[in-house]
């Protein structure tokens, strides 16, 4: 038996899950209908796929949410997990569960999928024979990738720099690599069977004026960290920043570069897609507002030629949005995409050229640093502030660069930190914003930039 | 490992490894460690050059440190953890607002550290520091706190070490000058000692203090062992227990370069600390029926066999996991349910089998934890973790 196996035979031990069978998986997974694949729909719709956000606690309500998200014509189903699963307090999970199914209140803001465990989940996934993508922030989600896929959920959100950083404040990053590191391998090992299990990155990080290089960088790095382990599929994202400019430019060079990587480690085998997400930051409270926002998101999808566009409703700014919101949204979308057609090719060479320069200067500094693995490469960079996310919780973070947005909403550099990035774009950055401002007038703009779509 | 001879120095039995056999012995304690060691393994030491001979040890004890600090939650708790990351044995902490009406030590403590504040602030420290620190009687004393007040306290304390403080202006916290600086110290505090001092006859490599090198090893661990993260390291050893853990069982707010703390338990060992062993198992309201279930009476602890032994280490596995539970709240919470897989390393792999291990680890999972599931356990028979870390640079 390999290591991994035994490993992984340790983890599924664990009184919350179900006891783990598996060879029965393995037949579950050659066998399984390739309409679950996402892998396999990116490769066969010939459209933008949209996929709304969506979990509820109990099996009942989460089947009738997919009811209702199916008739609204999605072509992939979330499943949202609950926040004490993420932080794999099956316990607490339990405990709630049941209280969620003795009462009319949801106690958990999503589906604990261990506690269900994968025998009951998958009469779910086959009986809907659609996609499925789990959406989760967990820093060790071993147990947890185990029992998605023995459920039938093929696609696995999320990754150890774009999990940890905006959702944690001390999880050690070296374990979260390690532990992302296990969940890769178990991919790439499934993905033998049938189709690829299909690997997304979670682009918008912290959601609040993150530069577009370091969300190009970091989803770089996970995907070269997903496919140096052998998986063969993989989804690079970004969100709406709030410039549509430089939402054209961001994909123009992310698309590039992530090419550009894969082919640099052997990989250009690995088959990569671009996944949009609309607005991430605050939601105004006018309903009106929303609603244009979200529409406005789903144009700029259209306009970077996103394959997936995963969306928001109209209630965002008042909690967790109802099955009827969700399910009116995905409709929506479908709806505006269809009537943006033929839409041209928006090219910003200058624009792309910066941005190139920029990816090109911070990925060096990471690939330069003197560990011996990739993974320990980015620790010691994030530890050092060649990488660092603007507005990260995470202690590790360097939290040095600071970002402004110019007056056309591009968000840019004004504080570099220990960003590798050259003096001339440096310079460029700077150049495009009014910085003869006093410190406060600049700090109130951040502020207010929050909440900038209100 | 190849053509080189591996020794680590306990305050029980030597272990001698090379890549063809590992021997094990009691100590003679009549003798000193290193006229022990010759008589006992003259043969094989007289096979390999002197650069080709590691050794580390935890003989001596290792050096009994007090540290100052002003806060808990970082200047006291960074010092602590880096100074049991570097193999060293705390023997108090005081907080800094408490100093008035902290007990004086007697021992002789061998160091001391001060620290305190991140480098913009200032002023921390006054005249109480200076009267606590007159009444103490210590060799050494290292300032790792704030920039602003080195000079000042530089002046007043006579001997004062100064190295970078230890928490940056992030909150950060930084160990390395002050863990070289401990080992280094734990290596001169070796050449002193007239029983360890001649082993440098034998070797031209620094010894280095046993959990030190432990530690080391345990990011690799997979390498050779098939341990799954989260897990815990148990070293029950004659005088005293170690438990080197996995940071991802405690909510830390520390970021550093090897996320494995370690805790000293001086007080439970099996042979030297025998006493206060038995003493802790009869103040535990679990342990007789622990003992009813491995079938044995309290009157076992006034056996001297091989049996009453066994005994001991099984008690001791048990006593350890308990302080880290949630059932004891005097130390380091340790989130045992997401516990994998538990190691134990040091003498007691010579003496338990994996199913007797297995047995308690068992008992506490289903008794304090009311959990059917338990850890994986290994038994690092080959004392593999330790060869591992003394070659690693």
């Amino acid at each position: 038996m390999s290591l991994l196996q035994e490993e992984r035979e340790i983890i599924v031990q664990n009184e919350y899950a179900d006891s783990f069978d598996f060879q029965e998986i393995e037949e579950f997974v050659k066998n399984a209908s390739k309409n679950l694949f996402i892998s396999h729909n990116f490769k066969n719709k010939n459209k933008m796929l949209v996929q709304p956000r969506g979990g509820f606690p109990t099996y009942e309500k989460q089947f009738a949410l997919n009811e209702f998200f199916v008739k609204a014509n999605v072509d992939v189903l979330p499943l949202t997990i609950d926040s004490n699963t993420r932080l794999n307090d099956y316990a607490m999970a339990k405990k709630m569960l049941r209280l969620s199914e003795e009462n009319e209140v949801d106690m958990l803001n999503g589906y604990p999928l261990v506690n269900h465990g994968y025998r009951t989940t998958r009469k779910m996934i086959t009986h809907f024979d659609k996609p499925v993508s789990l959406r989760h922030g967990t820093p060790d989600a071993r147990l947890l990738i185990e029992t998605a896929i023995a459920s039938g959920i093929f696609e696995i959100e999320g990754g150890p720099i774009t999990y940890l950083l905006p959702y944690s404040k001390n999880f050690p990053l070296d374990k979260a690599f390690l532990y992302w590191k296990y969940v890769e391998r178990v991919c790439a090992n499934y993905s033998k069977l049938n189709e690829p299990i299909n690997r997304e990155s979670f682009g918008p990080l912290t959601a609040t004026l993150v530069p577009p290089c370091i969300t190009i960088v970091i989803q770089l790095l996970e995907m070269l960290l997903s496919l140096e382990e052998g998986v063969k599929s993989f989804s690079v994202s970004f969100s709406q920043t709030g410039s549509v400019n430089q939402d054209i430019v961001t994909s123009a060079v992310l698309k590039k570069m992530a090419k550009y990587y894969a082919k640099e480690i052997d990989c250009e085998d690995a088959q990569i897609n671009l996944v949009y997400h609309q607005w991430m930051g605050a939601f105004p409270s006018n309903k009106d507002y929303s609603e244009s926002l979200i529409n406005t998101s789903t144009v700029i999808a259209a306009l970077v030629k996103a394959d997936k566009i995963i969306t928001k409703t109209r209630d965002e700014a008042f909690g967790i949005p109802t099955k009827e919101a969700n399910a009116k949204t995905v409709a929506n979308t479908q709806y505006t995409l269809r009537i943006l057609q033929g839409l041209p090719n928006i090219i910003n060479e200058q624009e792309e050229e910066i941005l190139t320069q920029e990816v090109k200067s911070i990925m060096e500094a990471v690939f330069n640093d003197s560990a011996d693995t990739l993974w320990r490469k980015v620790f010691n960079s994030i530890k050092n502030g060649t990488i660092d996310v603007p507005f990260s919780p995470h202690i590790i973070n360097n939290n040095e660069v600071v970002t402004v947005r110019d007056k056309d909403k591009n968000i840019r550099i004004i504080k570099r930190g220990n960003l590798p990035i050259s003096d001339k774009c440096f310079e460029y950055e700077k150049s495009k914003c009014n910085l003869n401002k006093d410190a406060t007038s600049i700090v109130n703009d951040i502020i207010h930039d929050i909440g900038i779509m209100q | 490992m190849k053509n080189k001879l591996l020794i680590d120095i306990g305050s029980t039995y030597f272990k001698v490894s090379d890549n063809e056999n590992l021997q094990q012995h009691f100590r003679d304690f009549n003798k000193d460690i290193f006229d022990d060691l010759k008589y006992k393994c003259n043969e094989i030491l007289e096979k390999y050059k002197k650069e080709d001979i590691y050794i580390c040890s935890s003989a001596n004890g290792g050096l009994s440190t007090l540290i100052i600090g002003t806060s808990n939650s970082f200047s006291l708790k960074f010092a602590t953890n880096i100074a049991f990351n570097s193999g060293i044995n705390i023997i108090d902490t005081v907080l800094y607002q408490d100093i008035k009406t902290t007990s004086i030590p007697s021992d002789l403590i061998d160091v001391v550290i001060i620290a305190g504040g991140i480098d913009s602030v200032s002023k921390l420290f006054d005249e109480e520091l200076f009267n606590y620190l007159e009444q103490i009687n210590y060799s050494n004393i290292v300032y790792v706190g704030n920039k602003n007040d080195s000079e000042e306290l530089s002046k007043k304390i006579e001997n004062l070490v100064v190295l970078p403080n230890i928490i940056n202006n992030k909150l950060q916290v930084n160990e390395d000058e002050l863990k070289e600086y401990l080992t280094n110290l734990y290596q001169a505090d070796i050449m002193g000692k007239e029983d360890i001092k001649h082993l440098y006859d034998i070797t031209s490599n620094q010894i280095y203090p046993t959990p030190y090198i432990v530690n080391k090893t345990l990011p690799v661990i997979n390498n050779m062992l098939k341990v799954a993260d989260p897990f815990i390291l148990v070293d029950i050893g004659g005088a005293t227990t170690d438990i080197h853990y996995s940071t991802t069982l405690v909510n830390d707010n520390m970021i550093k370069n090897n996320e494995y703390d370690r805790l000293v338990f001086k007080k439970l060992g099996v042979f030297k600390s025998k006493e206060s062993l038995i003493f802790a198992a009869k103040n535990n309201e679990f342990v007789y029926e622990l003992l009813a279930n491995m079938n044995v009476t309290e009157n076992i602890f006034e056996e001297q066999s091989d049996k009453a032994i066994k005994v001991l280490m099984k008690l001791a596995i048990f006593l350890v996991l308990y302080k880290v539970s949630e059932a004891h709240p005097q130390y380091v919470h340790l989130k045992l349910n997401l516990l994998k897989s538990i190691v134990l390393t040091g003498g007691i792999t010579k003496v338990l089998k994996d199913e007797e291990v297995e047995d308690i680890v068992g008992f506490f999972y289903k008794k304090i934890l009311n959990s059917q599931i338990k850890p994986n356990i290994v038994l690092d028979s080959n004392y593999e973790i330790w060869t591992l870390g003394i070659t690693q640079k």
